[in-house]
């Protein structure tokens, strides 16, 4: 191929770049247009998902910090199982006191008797 | 002025989610952008896809965008970025920026055959070159934006792109050395 001169160079890369500057595409609007709609349904969707996540999440969270928690359970099982011993004591101990108002009854040893009688 | 005054009227409309200024903005700014990302990434197909991609970054970005530079300009950054993007996810450069070029026919004039010729060739030239002188040399050459939309679409000082363009200049002339004859 005869050799241009290379003076010619710029010129040269700049017509042939220029060509290819700028691309006309029958329908790229519609189209652009179409893909930004999914995108805006796409995004509205994964908004809402996360807004859901995050309402459920919050009811959990409420569900399971609204419960008593192991300790309090606990305590409450105590002060239960409590007072159903403090019931059950205060029957023995009512029961005690009917029997403290019992005369005990002691047999007189013999020589007691005896000496009663001696004396007498 | 008057283009960049529609730009951002058209903007603010596609901010409040008008569909019909955006098909308007596509109409405006594709053609360029297309051919832009063609010679980037040397397939049409690819090229309308992130041409696509990049007009889906603008809608979304409507509400925060201010017009401190010229659309344009904020599309060729954007185009780029996905350029950039798209080379991480091929892991390998554009194989060759002639894929849509026309073969030089039989029938063509003698002449004819020459201009393609070398207009292959300096595609294939721009094709090697590395990512930032190909890029600032397109921008320049192909798009003719000035250094410092050039600067503002790179995101990096004027001295950079001068310094690329340059090397740029250089290495496309060793690349095209068979067909040029020596400076006088």
């Amino acid at each position: 191929m005869e050799r241009r001169p290379a003076e010619h160079f710029d010129r040269d890369l700049s017509a042939a770049l220029v060509r290819g500057r700028s691309v006309s595409v029958p329908g790229l609007a519609d189209r652009t247009v179409s893909a930004v709609r999914a995108d805006r349904l796409r995004r509205t969707v994964i908004r809402w998902g996360s807004g859901l996540s995050a309402a459920a999440a919050c009811l959990v969270a409420v569900l399971v910090l609204g419960d008593p928690s192991e300790e309090s359970l606990i305590v409450e099982a105590r002060s239960v199982v409590a007072a159903e011993e403090s019931a059950q004591f205060q029957e023995l101990l009512s029961l005690a006191d009917d029997l403290a108002l019992l005369k005990p009854v002691i047999e007189r040893p013999a020589l007691v008797d005896d000496l009663a009688g001696g004396g007498s | 002025m008057a283009d960049e005054e529609e730009d951002r009227r058209l903007m603010a409309l596609v901010a409040d989610g008008d569909d019909d200024a955006l098909r308007l903005l596509v109409h405006r700014h594709h053609g360029r952008l297309v051919g832009y990302l063609r010679s980037e990434v040397g397939s049409q197909a690819t090229a309308e896809e992130l041409a696509m991609e990049v007009f889906i970054r603008l809608h979304r970005a409507a509400g925060r965008w201010r017009p401190d530079a010229k659309l344009s300009t904020y599309l060729i950054h954007i185009a780029r970025n996905l350029v950039l993007n798209e080379w991480r996810r091929r892991s390998r450069k554009p194989t060759s920026a002639l894929e849509s070029a026309p073969e030089p026919g039989d029938s063509a004039p003698e002449s004819g055959r020459r201009v393609l010729e070398l207009e292959e060739a300096f595609a294939r030239a721009v094709a090697q070159l590395p990512e930032e002188q190909r890029t600032a040399i397109l921008l320049l050459v192909q798009q003719e934006m000035p250094y410092e939309e050039i600067a503002t679409a790179m995101g990096c000082p004027v001295s950079s792109v001068k310094t690329w363009i340059h090397r740029a200049r250089c290495r496309l002339k060793e690349l095209m050395s068979d067909f040029y004859g020596p400076e006088t």
